[in-house]
């Protein structure tokens, strides 16, 4: 045992290694980029007095161990796919500053950690917002006001499927392609009898709702930072999501060629 | 008038980076950091856009210049930095790239490939990939000369 430090028993160890990976998983899970992930499990894991903590990452798991003395335990924790909720992320740094600043108090890591809310946004301000984001996008790509109101209608019907998929638990890549196939379907409506004569510029900025910035971002960053794998897994995520709202908006394409607006 | 149309660019550009920061459920206290962001990511890129920089080069700087700005906000709130750099680059995303490209390889396979189909699938495709790379090492630069050092930036 470490000179200094009170000794602490297996079961104490087990406890702070199941919040240490909790942790761990959770910022996995919604989205923090492999640095943070793993400074902020060692930073935790020292507070609440390991020697140290060492963690291996992959893109669906995480293994992790603590180090107190001689004595280690390992665990390993299956990440499941979770939407980006970068507040969550918030609150989990806050939680591990305020673990430092009051060491080996595990009883009240674990109770902030019960008591993270995800803080979602309501839909009737997320829908509209979302929708004029997308018109500005439009905007600033030069459509016409015609134009501008079409995206706006298009990318809020858009991300309303977006959020009753998701509620529904399908896979993240069947809701990016169902969502840029309908909101083509709406973004087309600007060819009908020459609604907008900047067509294209609706069409394509109406699917940029499901423009996956958080993957692609976070795969540069980690692969830079020397987390080579975890840059290929989550490229390959974005690079997966990207290429389903293609398939949307060609099966949206086809669809309008044969019935036409 | 150039500089008043620049302007209000920035403050369409505002809109998204609010519109992605929810989409990402960023804590609400940051959203006007955000839009500020978006704003002067946009502002920055389009007044070196208007003063013949090439789109790759603005895009780079602008880049880079949000991730120093967000190292200096990410200390002060106690925030990681992707909640206030991930929203802001969001404008920029170069998203009719990208489009255009698709759509030349679609028509290529529908109608068979022309030199002018196949120059704009190229000339797309190579905008879409290089904006996207400015981007990323725009926002990378910073975090990575702060990595040299052993503290950690929160």
């Amino acid at each position: 045992m470490l000179k200094g430090f009170p000794t602490i028993s297996k079961e104490e160890q087990t406890r702070i290694t199941a919040v240490v990976v909790r942790v761990a998983a959770m910022l996995l899970e919604y989205g923090a980029e492999s640095r943070l992930i793993e400074q902020l499990s060692s930073r935790l894991g020292v507070a609440l007095g390991c020697t140290s903590i060492e963690i291996s990452l992959i893109p669906s798991a995480i293994v992790l161990t603590t180090l107190i003395g001689d004595s280690s335990v390992t665990t390993t924790r299956r990440a499941h796919e979770q939407p980006i909720n970068m507040s969550i992320v918030h609150q989990i740094v806050t939680i591990c500053i305020a673990a430092e600043q009051n060491p080996r108090d595990i009883m009240m890591v674990e109770r902030s950690l019960a008591n993270i809310h995800a803080n979602p946004y309501p839909a009737w301000l997320i829908v509209p917002m979302i929708g004029l984001s997308c018109a500005a996008f439009s905007h600033l790509q030069g459509a016409d006001w015609p134009g501008f109101w079409i995206t706006f209608l298009a990318a809020s019907v858009g991300m309303i499927v977006r959020r009753a998929l998701s509620s529904r638990n399908y896979s993240l890549l069947i809701v990016f392609a169902f969502t840029a196939f309908v909101c083509t379907l709406i973004a087309s409506l600007s060819f009908y009898h020459g609604l907008s004569s900047t067509g294209r510029v609706v069409l394509s900025s109406s699917v940029l709702l499901l423009v996956p910035g958080f993957p692609y971002i976070n795969s540069m960053l980690d692969a830079f930072k020397g987390y080579i794998s975890m840059g290929w897994g989550r490229w390959t995520q974005a690079t997966l999501l990207t290429l389903m709202s293609s398939l949307g908006i060609m099966l949206a394409m086809g669809f309008l060629d044969i019935k036409g607006w | 008038m150039a500089w008043f149309s620049l302007l209000l660019n920035a403050l369409w550009a505002a809109i998204p980076a609010v519109g992605f920061g929810m989409i990402f459920n960023v804590p609400r206290s940051t959203l006007p950091l955000c839009a500020v962001g978006g704003a002067v990511t946009y502002g920055i890129r389009d007044t070196l856009l208007h003063n013949h920089f090439s789109i790759e080069l603005s895009t780079f700087i602008a880049a880079t210049a949000i991730g120093i700005i967000g190292v200096f906000w990410s200390r002060r709130y106690v925030m990681p930095r992707p909640v206030y750099t991930v929203p802001s680059i969001i404008p920029m995303i170069p998203g009719t790239y990208a489009y255009e490209m698709m759509i030349s390889l679609v028509t290529m396979n529908t109608v068979g490939v022309t030199d002018a189909l196949l120059s704009s699938f190229i000339e797309n495709g190579l905008h879409a990939v290089s904006i996207l790379f400015a981007i990323a090492f725009g926002l990378v630069l910073p975090s990575m000369y702060y990595t040299k050092r052993k503290q950690p930036i929160i």
